[in-house]
């Protein structure tokens, strides 16, 4: 098993302030939903990682912690993630990325 | 070199991987993409084997998505940790001996104008200190005194991180290493002079924990070198391995060097400032008003 980051959709969704992607080194990783937290009423949707690109690193953590200060990144075992987006599973729109959730990719 | 190779060829799109669509269908060729849109465009950087937490390859990364013409862009690159994920990009990637890459660009930049007379076509190097300013250097140095038209980028980990920890010229004085256990006796070699000197129109320092301001200097690099002259950035984009940062640290390291040793720095000659305003309506460099006569 390996850490993979993890993006509170709760906190993330209040500002979506788009800072971690442009420090995480890989592309195509931290991408956005527009729909996310919709649901609870939050208006700029949320950030997500792809984990099947995802090294590792914790550089978005930092970013989030002490650059944003928003707190919304974690590092998680991939098998513990709730859901887990992955590569094959993202749909890019017109504006936005959007990722189809599935279980976790590795059991 | 041109949008057409980023175009399926008729009858194969059924065939084509779902990231090779997704690359065409939605990302950056033929459009405008900045820094502040990133994670809601496929990128042209794909996969690669570089280290977690890698400053330089994040600096790849976001060079990528600054180059002002993705699809009539080609980048040139030599041995070292770089090439492992510049090569992994939907641009085409020259790759020579270690450290010919200033010498092979010239040939290019100048085959490419006779080509493509004035439509632009921009041949970016990037290449690590040791292939730049150790094994590459005469070639590096003779590019500028020849006033080559492309831009030199120098990923500038002070190391020779992909064999494993040797010192280089760019090296800080003092620096222990794994393979130089005595310490480097001189001083940081001075590039960025030496590019002043040589004759460049455009030479900046810059550090990838401010990615506004790399897509900045590198717009303003390639746009200068298309009919001005060379130019050159050299980039701090610290080796985690061989300095032992730890990855969820790099960012910090580079703030704190960037606050210190590795300042930002940007020198622009006259002749590339009017070119980028005249051209590309750069107002930072248009002339100021002369100021108003008041009477006494
Ligand atoms: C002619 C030649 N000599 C030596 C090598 C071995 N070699 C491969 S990468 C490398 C060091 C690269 O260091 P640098 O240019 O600083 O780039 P970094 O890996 O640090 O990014 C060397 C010496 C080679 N490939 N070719
Ligand atoms: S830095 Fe934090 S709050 Fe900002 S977009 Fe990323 S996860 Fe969300
Ligand atoms: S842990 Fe590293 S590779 Fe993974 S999303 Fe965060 S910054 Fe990117
Ligand atoms: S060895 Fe150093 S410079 Fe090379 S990829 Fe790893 S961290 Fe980056």
């Amino acid at each position: 098993m390996y850490l993979v980051a993890d993006i509170d959709v709760d906190i993330c969704a209040q500002t979506s302030c788009k800072l971690c992607t442009q420090f995480c080194p890989e592309a195509n990783t931290i991408l956005y939903n527009d729909q996310a937290g919709k649901e609870k009423g939050y208006k700029y949707g949320a950030a997500y990682v792809a984990v099947d690109r995802c090294k590792g690193c914790a550089q978005c953590v930092w970013v989030c912690d002490n650059m944003a200060k928003h707190h919304a990144i974690k590092m998680i075992m991939i098998d513990q993630l709730p859901n887990a987006a992955i590569t094959d599973n993202v749909v890019y729109g017109e504006k936005s990325t959007t990722a189809v959730l599935t279980s976790p990719v590795v059991g | 070199m041109s949008l057409d190779y980023v175009k399926f060829s008729p009858g194969f799109e059924k065939f084509m991987p779902k990231e090779y669509r997704d690359m065409v269908e939605h990302g950056p060729f033929g459009k405008k993409t900045t820094v502040s849109q990133m994670g809601s465009f496929k990128e042209i950087l794909e996969e690669h084997p570089m280290c977690a937490g890698c400053a330089m390859t994040l600096f790849i990364r976001l060079a990528m998505i600054s180059f002002p013409n993705p699809e009539d862009t080609i980048t040139v690159g030599t041995a070292g940790c770089g090439r492992l994920s510049i090569s992994q990009a939907a641009i085409p990637f020259v790759y020579g001996n270690y450290g010919d890459q200033n010498g092979v660009a010239s040939g290019l930049s100048r085959g490419l104008r006779l080509r493509f007379g004035d439509k632009p076509k921009d041949v970016v190097v990037m290449a690590g200190d040791g292939g730049m300013a150790d094994i590459g250097f005469s070639c590096t140095l003779h590019s500028w005194f020849r006033k080559e038209k492309f831009t030199t980028i120098m990923l500038d980990n002070e190391v020779y991180g992909n064999t494993g920890g040797q010192e280089s010229g760019m090296t800080n004085k003092g620096a222990v290493l794994k393979m130089a256990p005595l310490g480097k006796k001189f001083e940081k070699m001075d590039m960025v002079s030496m590019a002043k000197s040589a004759g460049c129109a455009y030479v900046a320092t810059v550090v990838p924990n401010n990615p506004r301001r790399v897509e900045a200097v590198i717009k303003k690099a390639v746009l200068i070198a298309r009919e001005i002259g060379p130019t050159y950035i050299q980039a701090y984009t610290s080796c985690n391995i061989e300095y032992a940062i730890p990855t969820d640290k790099v960012m910090e390291d580079a703030k704190n060097v960037e606050g210190d040793r590795y300042q930002f720095s940007e020198y622009v000659t006259d002749e590339a400032k009017q070119f980028l305003a005249e051209r590309y309506g750069y107002k930072e460099f248009l002339p100021k008003p002369a100021p108003a006569v008041t009477k006494a």
